[in-house]
């Protein structure tokens, strides 16, 4: 079980051997994880994956009292022992004098917080799911045959942590969290195909889930077979969560910082402007229970909180560590404009900058998302179609969202699993090979409609869990291949 | 136990407990990562790790587990864990591997000046040095004001020592050594703003920098973006145009409409629900999924008879560069189109089986962690015989596109869009001082493949890191190559 290995005393031997060795600031932050993943295809299992680690992140700074910025650095200790902190962490410590300042690390939280909210994200049945997930890989792949699918893929993930968390300031604490995804998706042939995928942080009416995004995977796939070849032009679009995941999740990740320092935000220089409908509003929402990424507190030891990205179409904040909301109350500073005082919204994550994904990689303190929340509209699904009186195109699925410039947010994108063609307020055929082409500003601005139906979303192309309804935008183009 | 005898064990453990096939992989590894905006670092990191990744077989089905707790106990227990999760499938697996040759090796990557003999005030003066020169290049009248206003510069160095061992009785130690350079620089000039990734890199030492003239290369490259910034112009091609694309575009090309759909289980579709499927599969008339698959001899026309596209790890400095593979069978060149017509997939040993042959080691992962799979390394479009300007001067119309932004592909690998950066105008057999803004290319697979009739005999090397997977693998392989001439092409 999670936590076999886990030992809280840990986090007080590291932090306290960081401060004796010098350090001015000290994070440590203790994971012990489990990973258990099915994959299948051609509607039979191709892999059974379990992954297990437990390190112990310390987050090291020297911060002259007098200096704005300070020296840092992160170390990772796999299977942390006491010997292991006491003899690693004192070198380390030694090793930032040899480090420059960093010109972005504007430190860190301070404040002891007075408590964490409660949260209900672990479930223990998580654990030993894994026993069970092939007979429901196979639930999955029966539900969606019998919608229509010919052949059924799709992974089967399943994920439990336990997070202790401790600063030299004192803050800090200790959770655990599990969840399990599914992705499925049905063929009918080689291009007719039908996407499904499900988030939850419990195991409550999971058979239910499955069963149903099998069957809505197959179900899709059926009704796109015998597609047409899609005519290039300006259609009305309508996405649905997973589509509308991916391409505003795009415009999201604009709300940050390090992105806008990147010069990759189109959001840069929007802030307190409207860039879409009084209807649109956006939170990045750590406390949701149902959420992928909640917690009850960040990785500096903040109160987690909910911030408003966007509030009825105006950006208004971005999300900040304390680092970075230091480093931009002081460039508003420079600019006189004193009236400005952002602060940390408590997104402050040890996160991977670059090469990401494997347990390789190196990791520092970065604002991060946890989970990005939309609100809901007054549209339904079949409201949405029945008024679409102009020609518009229901993606049920993208992939390979590519820029031409993060800055002015030009991109376009490839459906991927049944399209549709919406006419006279009616689906008339499926369609196929096209391509979305557009500005995330200005389909931003022309959002038209805003769905009821929130639905979770987090699979291979959507990185922040994002719970989002379905989403119509007049005006889109697409294209098609010339040659 | 130290991680080599850790591994011998673990193959051992699986043996005894009834696995009919294991493979551990012991990795240690030192990633280093210099993170740099403007010339001020946002985090500079070292990050030492060890972890052993096995993989088993039992009663056809496919078992895969790692640690990182290098202890006998913590072994066996993953070991027993992942056979029992291949017990609980509770179907008739019918997964197995292709036979290949018993090896006992050791490789390493040649390397000149290790890493570690660099101090780290070095490595960080000569980052900075670098943005310093990057700057300078977007510098006109106005001494203060680089038109080069965005720089980032993401370096990184890897030392990592492998050891695979597998109960067929293979043992393959390695010790390999990589370092890259990826930059994102943004150039504005006026209201006119354009973006470029720059991805460099090399299995090497430290002395690629001086030996792969990676400063003369990025300054290279940030003075055509500043001269892109400023010059380019929309200009409206509503005709067919020929276009020649240069060894940056040509690479990716290689990579996303050849490499990927080669590579044998997307095309039998194990890939399906993340990286997709490859419309190879149609090709190759393939219709029986759960058996051994038999490609029938015929020729499989897919290019002009001009092209050849090769994946090659072999090729020593070279960022995909390596002798074994994961499953430890010995590296080879691969011809994946030849001569205009499909000739050989990328294997590992369970899609050799499938296909009934023998892998060609192309089986990689990205790390302890992750299971080896079909990827490319360094795949690209063999030069041909023509100088650039050879290329040039039989064009009467048409467009030179050096470099690329946008780009995507559909999950078949059929259709493809790639967007221009740094792009000429073509006239009359020379190219010319127009630059054309953001040239669209939107084509299928096979169309783009058919209208080649010409390349160059000049290469010049592209690095990336191919993303696959779930969990996600992201490992690194050559997007470089030569010039290419395509005949007749609706440009957007």
């Amino acid at each position: 079980m999670i936590g076999e290995r886990y030992d809280h005393e840990l986090l007080k031997l590291a932090v306290e051997t960081a401060m004796k060795a010098g350090a001015h600031q000290a994070i440590a932050k203790l994971v012990e994880k489990k990973n258990h993943q099915i994959r299948f295809s051609n509607s039979s299992i191709d892999v059974n994956k379990e992954w297990v680690s437990y390190h112990l992140d310390v987050f090291l700074s020297k911060k002259p009292t007098f200096s704005l910025t300070g020296k840092i650095d992160t170390v990772t200790i796999q299977d942390p022992t006491s010997d292991k902190i006491k003899s690693i962490l004192p070198k380390q410590v030694n090793h930032l004098d040899s480090l420059p300042k960093i010109k972005f690390y504007w430190g860190m939280e301070e404040d002891t917080a007075d408590s964490y909210p409660s949260l209900d994200l672990y479930d223990p049945g998580i654990e030993r799911f894994h026993n069970k997930a092939p007979k429901l890989v196979k639930t999955t792949i029966n539900s969606a045959e019998e919608a229509g699918a010919e052949d059924v893929a799709g992974v089967l993930h399943s994920k439990a942590k336990k997070i202790g968390l401790l600063t030299s300031y004192g803050n800090g604490g200790v959770y655990k969290t599990s969840h399990c995804r599914q992705t499925v998706r049905s063929f009918c042939d080689e291009e007719s195909s039908g996407q499904s995928v499900v988030v939850s942080k419990n195991l409550s009416d999971i058979e239910k889930k499955f069963k149903k995004a099998g069957q809505r995977s197959g179900n899709l796939a059926r009704r796109c077979t015998e597609a047409d070849q899609g005519k290039p032009g300006s259609y009305d679009l309508i996405m649905s969560p997973t589509v509308g995941a991916n391409v505003l999740g795009n415009l999201l990740n604009g709300a940050n910082p390090i992105t806008m320092l990147g010069g990759m935000s189109c959001l840069k220089g929007k802030m307190n402007e409207s860039i879409g409908p009084n209807e649109l509003s956006v939170i990045d929402d750590p406390l949701i229970e149902k959420g992928m990424k909640s917690r009850p507190f960040d990785d500096e030891g903040r109160r987690s909180e909910k911030t408003a990205l966007i509030d009825k179409g105006e950006f208004i904040n971005m999300i900040h560590n304390t680092s970075t909301a230091n480093l931009w109350r002081f460039l508003k500073l420079i600019k006189l404009k004193f009236w400005k005082r952002p602060t940390s919204t408590s997104n402050s994550e040890l996160g991977q900058i670059g090469m990401t994904g494997t347990e390789e990689n190196p990791r520092t303190l970065l604002p991060s998302p946890s989970n990005y929340r939309f609100k809901a509209g007054s549209y339904s699904l079949e409201e949405m179609i029945s008024s679409s009186t102009k020609p518009t195109i229901y993606l049920t699925s993208n992939w390979y969202t590519r820029f031409t410039n993060m800055r002015e947010g030009e991109f376009s994108t490839v459906p991927r699993d049944a399209m549709f063609l919406i006419k006279d307020g009616e689906i008339k055929k499926p369609l196929r090979d096209l391509r979305l082409k557009g500005n995330l500003l200005d389909m931003c601005e022309k959002i038209e409609a805003i769905g009821e139906d929130l639905k979770q979303i987090k699979w291979w192309e959507v990185d922040t869990p994002t719970i989002i309804p379905h989403i119509k935008v007049k005006d889109c183009k697409f294209t098609k291949a010339k040659s | 136990m130290n991680g080599r005898t850790l591994a011998d064990h673990a193959v051992d453990y699986g043996k005894y407990i009834g696995a009919d096939y294991v493979e551990a992989r012991f990795i240690g590894s030192v990633n280093e990562n210099y993170f740099c905006r403007n010339g001020k670092f946002l985090s500079i990191q070292k990050k030492p790790t060890r972890g052993m990744g096995i993989r088993v077989l039992k009663d056809g089905e496919m078992g895969f587990g790692s640690v990182d707790r290098l202890k006998e106990d913590e072994v066996e227990s993953r070991i027993e864990s992942i056979v029992k999760m291949c017990e609980l499938t509770e179907t008739e697996g019918s997964i197995d591997f292709s036979e290949e040759k018993i090896v006992e090796d050791s490789w390493e990557v040649p390397v000149k000046i290790p890493f570690e003999d660099i101090s780290k005030d070095e490595k960080r003066e000569f980052i900075k040095s670098l943005d310093k020169d990057i700057k300078k290049c977007g510098i006109g009248k106005f001494p203060f004001r680089s038109k080069l206003k965005n720089r980032i510069l993401f370096f990184h160095t890897n030392s990592l020592e492998k050891y695979i061992v597998t109960s067929d009785g293979s043992r393959v130690n390695s010790e390999e050594s990589f370092i890259s350079l990826y930059s994102i620089l943004n150039a504005k000039s006026g209201d006119d703003k354009e973006q470029r990734m720059i991805g460099l890199g090399s299995c090497s030492g430290w002395e690629w920098i001086e030996e792969g003239n990676l400063r003369e290369k990025i300054i290279e490259q940030s003075k055509k973006l500043v001269n892109t910034v400023e010059e380019s112009q929309n200009i409206k091609i509503d005709e067919e145009f020929d276009v020649i694309v240069g060894p940056e575009v040509s690479g990716i090309m290689a990579h996303e409409n050849v490499g990927h759909p080669s590579e044998a289980d997307r095309i039998l579709g194990r890939e399906e629900a993340q990286a997709g499927g490859s419309f190879y599969k149609r090709l190759l008339g393939i219709d029986d999924e759960k058996g051994k698959i038999r490609i029938d001899e015929q020729n499989y026309k897919i290019g002009s008879e001009t092209i050849s596209v090769v994946d090659d790890p072999t090729i020593e400095g070279s960022p995909g560069f390596y002798l074994y593979d994961d499953e430890c069978v010995k590296a080879k060149k691969r011809y994946l189109i030849k001569n205009g017509e499909l000739n050989e997939l990328l294997l590992n040993r369970e899609f050799a089986e499938r296909f009934n042959t023998n892998s060609n080691a192309a089986a990689r992962s990205a790390g302890y962690s992750r299971e080896p799979i079909p990827r490319m390394s360094n795949t690209f479009f063999e030069p041909g015989n023509y100088s650039k300007e050879g290329l040039v001067e039989d064009v009467d119309k048409g467009v030179l596109i050096e470099s690329f932004t946008e780009w995507n592909i559909d999950d078949r690998r059929f259709h493809s869009k790639y967007v221009g950066l740094e792009s000429y105008l073509i006239e009359d057999g020379e190219v010319t001082n127009k630059m054309v803004k953001r040239p669209s290319l939107e084509m299928t697979t096979p169309a783009l493949l058919k209208s080649i009739d010409a390349v160059s005999k000049d290469y010049e090397e592209r690095m990336n890191f191919c993303g696959k997977s779930d969990p996600m693998q992201p490992v690194k392989v050559s997007t470089g190559g030569p010039y290419l001439r395509m005949r007749n092409i609706r440009v957007g």
